[in-house]
């Protein structure tokens, strides 16, 4: 049976063939988050994004779909900003497509040209679940996770 | 995608009771009182908590007017799991066409 929290956390890491600094730059510069932020068939106009790219500072990304015009905003706050390694960012559970999130992206220089970046990122209600789970309902929610899959 | 539904899910799921309610419910059909028993809240309380879920698409209530069993409704929770798949998307995505994007500004030190 799969833990109910397990569905709730997603990792996802990729190696880039770049340097870290310039991983760095793509992902906290505007112009460039602007040329691969979201899924494909989405477009992010450099006039939609602002970003404030320091502890507590804010960011809002409006990407539009390419096929219906369909606006699809990203928003949060950056909790952590330590270049050129670590980024996190909370996105709040109102407003966005991806809502409800603590992003981690760690980044890190492979020594041969080569940056892996590695997102973990966990949907806030992953951890209520948990502790409901931890509270002795775990059978029940074993069940009800059954609806999850 | 509907964000509002998705919205609704995950306000319905964040509280305690109502995820007891569905556990509840996930081993089958019960009427108010009887999802109120285990708990220390009174039938009134359950009853709120059941038009939350209802509204949440996540429980269906029987016609007949008294008892009016609820029942676990799995759609609701299914597109919860499908929301996931899709922040998953969404970041497959985007890493693919940063990938792009690195290969793009490497090309020659003089673009745009």
């Amino acid at each position: 049976m799969t833990e109910p929290a397990s569905a709730q956390e997603i990792t996802i890491s990729r190696v880039f063939d770049a340097p870290r600094e310039v991983v760095w730059k793509a992902w906290t510069e505007p112009d460039q988050i602007a040329s691969w932020w979201g899924p494909h068939g989405w477009t992010n106009p450099l006039s939609k994004i602002t970003m404030n790219v320091r502890p507590g500072g804010a960011f809002r990304i409006v990407s539009i779909s390419d096929a219906d015009g369909t606006e699809m905003p990203s928003q949060g706050v950056y909790r952590e900003v330590v270049e050129p390694e670590r980024l996190v960012f909370e996105e709040p559970a109102d407003g966005s497509w991806h809502e409800g999130a603590v992003s981690v992206v760690t980044l890190s220089d492979l020594g041969d040209g080569r940056t892996e970046v590695v997102l973990q990122a966990t949907i806030h209600t992953s951890d209520d679940m948990r502790a409901q789970a931890e509270h002795g309902m775990k059978g029940s929610l074993d069940r009800l996770a059954e609806h999850l899959v | 995608m509907a964000t509002d539904q998705l919205s609704a899910t995950f306000a319905a799921l964040a509280d305690p009771t109502r995820r007891a309610i569905l556990a509840r419910l996930a081993e089958g059909e019960a009427t108010v009182n009887q999802l109120a028993e285990p708990f220390p809240i009174t039938v009134q309380a359950v009853s709120k908590h059941l038009k939350v879920l209802e509204r949440a698409g996540l429980v269906t209530r029987g016609r007949s007017a008294q008892l009016r069993p609820s029942r676990l409704k799995g759609e609701a929770l299914r597109e919860a799991a499908d929301w996931l798949a899709g922040y998953r998307r969404f970041w497959e995505g985007s890493f693919d066409r940063l990938d792009g994007h690195l290969r793009q500004i490497q090309k020659g030190p003089a673009n745009d």
